[in-house]
C-alpha cells in the first residue's frame, strides 16, 4: 500500500491502518495508541478535510455547503470539541472514537486558522 | 310488503361480492410469478415490477379527472431524521413502507389505519458515526414476508400479516466498515438480494443473496475485485480500500436467471493520477467492478456479464443509482440504465452496449461517450491542486438515485436531469480504516452554477432508446424524488419545494398540483384498494443531496425541517 507521506506524519488512527493493512480483511481494529509529539505536530488536518470533513464542509471549511462554514466560526472551543466528538444526529457523524483529544485540538487550530484561498 | 331489490341492484351486489371474494382469494403469498406479472392493483417490488417501469396501469385517475384529486389520508412515521426516502409497496390493499431507522409500517391502503408497526433496535452509537444515514429507501416482499435492511448491517424479515420477526441476519461488520444498508432489497426466486453502501467508504462493497425462507446467506459478491481478473485492475493493493457497493436495488431477469445490479464508485472519489491513471495515482487501473452494471446468477452470485460504464471513475458517478428499464424495441430486448453522470446507457440483455445518450445539458467530465461501444472520449483526469475549469455535473450527479418512469402507452421515459457543477482542489489522501473506516473523498470542493447560467432541474419526456426529447418541464431546484407515470395518461413529479405536480403524459401540460408542506426525496406509487385508485407519496426532506439546498437556494429551504416527514395518499373526491 502506498502512503502519500511519512509514517511520522500520521496520527494514531492512520498509524493503526499502517499496522493492520496487510491482513485488513481479518484484523481486529487496533486500539488507538497515544500519539508521539511528532505525530501530533504533523497530524495533517488539511488532508483530513480533503478526505473526510470536506464532504460537508465545502472548500476545506471555508464556505457553507452540506455543513456550516467553519472559517470565522463564532462558537467557543468547547462547542467545537463537543460537536466533533459527539456529532449531531442526521447532520454530522461522531468522531470521538476516531480522534483523541490532541488530534481534535489540532482540528480546532486548523479551523481557527482558516482564511480565504 | 317489502319492495324487492331491482334486478340491476342484485346484479351489482353479486358483482361486488365477486370482486370482494376474488380479492380474498388473490390475497395469496406474493411470489416471483406474481411480481413478474405486475398485478395492476398492487406495487409488489421497489421498481413497480421486474421491468423497472415505475408505472401503474390504473386508469381510474386520469388526465380528464385529475383536477378532482384530493388527500384521502396521511400517516406520520415519526423520528424522520433526514426525511423520508422510501418507496411504499402494496399487496392486496395493504400498504407497507419504511421510515428512518428502518421503521416498518403496514397500513390499510384505503383508510391509513395502522395494522402493525415494527421498530428494530439498532446500534445507535454506530449510527451516530455514519454520514449517509439513518434514512431507509424501502422494502422487498415475497413468501409472506417483507424484508428491510438496517444501518448496522442487518437484513430483517417480518411476517406480512403480523409484523413479527421471522429472521434477522447480520451481513456486514458495520462496526468496522462504518457503512450498512440504506437501499431497498430485491426479492426474486426464493432469494433476497441487497447491496451495501460503499463508494467513498474504503471497503469492498459487497452484494448479498440471502435465502428468503431461512435468512441464511447464500452468496456474496465483492464489487471491488470480486474475481481474479478484476483484482488485476487495482494497482498497489488499492482493492483493499476500493469502495464500490450496490446501494440501490436492481432487478431480476427471469429469462436469464440473472440479477442485474448497478455498482458504486471507487475510493478515493477523486484521483490525482492525471492522464496516467492506469499506472499512477491512488488506485491505478480500471477498478473493476466499480461504476458498472453487472449480471449475477441469482442462485450462486457468480458474475455472468458486466459493462463498466465509467472505467477508473474519478468523478463519483455511480452506476448504483439507476433503474433497469427492460423493454422491447423492434424485436430487440433492451435494458435502459441511467448512470449518475447523466449518460443513459442502452444495452441488450447480456449488457452489450447498443446506444448511449445524455440527459444533462452541462457535462464536461468527458467530451462524449461513443454510442456504439460505450468508450469514454476526452475524459478529464485531474492532478493534485486546483482544478481550473469547474467540473460538470456536480457530485450530486446529472441524475440521482430517484427513479424515472417508462410509460408503455406513450412509449416515453420520464426522467429528471440536474444542471449543476463544482469547483475542486484535488488533494492526496490516505484511507482511514481503523478504528473505523472514514470517508475518502480526495478533494476540497464547492457547488457552482453551470457556466453562464443558473442551477436548475428538468423533467424530460424522452424516447428511452434514442434519447429524442418530446417535451421538458424545468424547475428552479432539481427535484430529488422518483417519478410515477400511469395508464391514465399522467406523470407525477414530487418536487423539492414540496409541491406534487401531475402532468399530461403526452403533452407535458400541468394538470394539477398540491402542496405537501415539505420537500420530497423519496418514492411515489399508485395502487387500488376496494375498487378505488390511490396515489401515495412520501414527503420529508434532509438527505445528502438536499443538504446543499438551503445554503445554495435559500427561500423555503431555510425553514424546511430535515427531521420530519409524512406519507400522503390521494384519491378522487367522491
Amino acid at each position: 500500500m502506498r502512503f502519500q507521506f511519512s509514517v511520522e506524519a500520521i496520527g494514531p488512527a492512520v498509524l493503526a491502518l499502517a499496522l493492520s493493512l496487510p491482513v485488513l480483511g481479518h484484523a481486529q481494529p487496533a486500539a488507538p495508541a497515544q500519539p508521539s509529539e511528532q505525530d501530533l505536530a504533523n497530524f495533517d488536518v488539511k488532508e483530513l478535510f480533503a478526505g473526510t470533513c470536506g464532504f460537508c464542509h465545502s472548500d476545506g471549511g471555508r464556505v457553507a455547503g452540506k455543513g456550516p462554514q467553519l472559517m470565522g466560526d463564532q462558537h467557543d472551543d468547547d462547542f467545537l470539541r463537543n460537536r466533533i466528538k459527539n456529532g449531531k444526529p442526521g447532520a454530522m457523524p461522531a468522531f470521538g472514537a476516531t480522534f483523541n483529544d490532541q488530534q481534535i485540538d489540532a482540528i480546532i487550530i486548523y479551523i481557527r486558522d482558516l482564511k480565504p484561498r | 310488503m317489502k319492495k324487492r331489490p331491482s334486478c340491476l341492484a342484485s346484479l351489482a351486489s353479486v358483482a361486488i361480492a365477486t370482486v370482494l371474494s376474488a380479492s380474498a382469494a388473490s390475497a395469496q403469498s406474493v411470489d416471483t410469478a406474481r411480481i413478474e406479472s405486475g398485478g395492476q392493483n398492487d406495487w409488489l417490488t421497489y421498481h413497480g415490477s421486474y421491468k423497472g417501469y415505475h408505472y401503474s396501469p390504473l386508469t381510474q385517475i386520469n388526465s380528464n379527472n385529475v383536477g378532482n384529486l384530493a388527500v384521502a389520508w396521511i400517516h406520520i412515521p415519526g423520528r424522520s431524521t433526514r426525511g423520508l426516502q422510501s418507496m411504499p409497496l402494496v399487496a392486496d390493499g395493504t400498504l407497507y413502507y419504511t421510515g428512518s431507522y428502518s421503521r416498518v409500517f403496514a397500513l390499510d391502503g384505503a383508510t391509513g389505519e395502522v395494522k402493525w408497526s415494527y421498530f428494530p433496535e439498532l446500534d445507535e452509537a454506530l449510527i451516530a458515526r455514519q454520514t449517509h444515514s439513518p434514512y431507509n429507501r424501502g422494502l422487498a416482499m415475497g413468501e409472506g414476508k417483507v424484508y428491510v435492511g438496517t444501518m448496522d448491517g442487518r437484513l430483517i424479515a417480518l411476517d406480512m400479516k403480523s409484523g413479527k420477526v421471522a429472521w434477522d441476519t447480520k451481513l456486514i461488520d458495520s462496526q468496522k466498515l462504518t457503512v450498512g444498508f440504506t437501499g431497498a432489497p430485491l426479492y426474486a426466486k426464493g432469494t433476497v438480494v441487497i447491496g451495501a453502501q460503499g463508494g467513498e467508504w474504503p471497503g469492498r462493497g459487497p452484494i448479498f443473496g440471502v435465502d428468503a425462507a431461512t435468512g441464511k446467506k447464500k452468496w456474496d459478491f465483492q464489487t471491488v475485485a470480486g474475481t481474479d481478473d478484476a483484482m488485476k485492475s487495482w494497482g498497489n493493493d488499492s482493492w483493499r480500500t476500493g469502495g464500490g457497493g450496490g446501494w440501490m436495488p436492481g432487478t431480476y431477469d427471469s429469462e436469464n436467471n440473472t440479477v442485474l445490479w448497478g455498482t458504486a464508485n471507487p475510493a478515493p472519489l477523486y484521483d490525482w493520477s492525471g492522464p496516467d491513471w492506469k499506472t499512477q495515482g491512488a488506485r491505478p487501473g480500471e477498478n473493476l467492478y466499480t461504476t458498472s452494471v453487472i449480471g449475477l446468477d441469482i442462485d450462486t452470485g457468480k458474475l455472468k456479464y458486466y459493462h463498466q460504464e465509467l472505467p477508473h471513475d474519478t468523478w463519483d458517478f455511480d452506476s448504483a443509482v439507476g433503474e433497469f428499464v427492460m423493454l422491447d424495441r423492434d424485436g430487440q430486448k433492451l435494458i435502459v440504465h441511467p448512470n449518475k453522470s447523466g449518460y443513459i446507457f442502452v444495452y441488450d440483455r447480456n449488457l452489450g452496449v447498443k446506444n448511449v445518450w445524455r440527459i444533462t445539458e452541462n457535462s464536461n467530465f468527458v467530451k462524449s461517450i461513443d454510442p456504439k461501444t460505450g468508450e469514454l472520449i476526452g475524459r478529464r483526469d485531474f492532478t493534485a491542486g486546483k482544478v481550473d475549469e469547474p467540473l460538470c455535473p456536480h457530485i450530486s450527479g446529472g441524475v440521482s438515485w430517484n427513479s424515472g418512469s417508462y410509460n408503455p402507452k406513450t412509449g416515453l421515459y420520464y426522467k429528471l436531469g440536474q444542471e449543476w457543477c463544482m469547483t475542486l482542489t484535488i488533494t492526496k489522501t490516505t484511507p482511514i480504516v481503523a478504528p473505523q473506516a472514514q470517508l475518502n473523498i480526495g478533494a476540497d470542493f464547492k457547488i457552482a452554477p453551470p457556466p453562464g447560467g443558473e442551477i436548475y432541474g428538468h423533467l424530460d419526456a424522452r424516447d428511452p432508446v434514442t434519447g429524442a426529447k418530446k417535451w421538458e418541464v424545468r424547475y428552479p431546484e432539481p427535484p430529488l424524488a422518483s417519478v410515477l407515470s400511469t395508464g391514465g395518461n399522467l406523470v407525477f413529479v414530487p418536487d423539492a419545494r414540496g409541491i406534487l405536480h401531475a402532468y399530461d403524459a403526452d403533452s407535458g401540460a400541468e394538470l394539477w398540483s398540491h402542496n405537501n408542506g415539505t420537500g420530497h426525496q423519496g418514492g411515489i406509487i399508485s395502487y387500488s384498494a376496494g375498487g378505488k385508485q390511490y396515489v401515495a407519496v412520501v414527503a420529508g426532506f434532509g438527505g445528502m443531496a438536499s443538504d446543499d439546498y438551503a445554503p445554495t437556494f435559500g427561500g423555503v429551504f431555510k425553514s424546511m425541517p430535515r427531521d420530519d416527514g409524512a406519507l400522503i395518499v390521494y384519491s378522487l373526491r367522491q
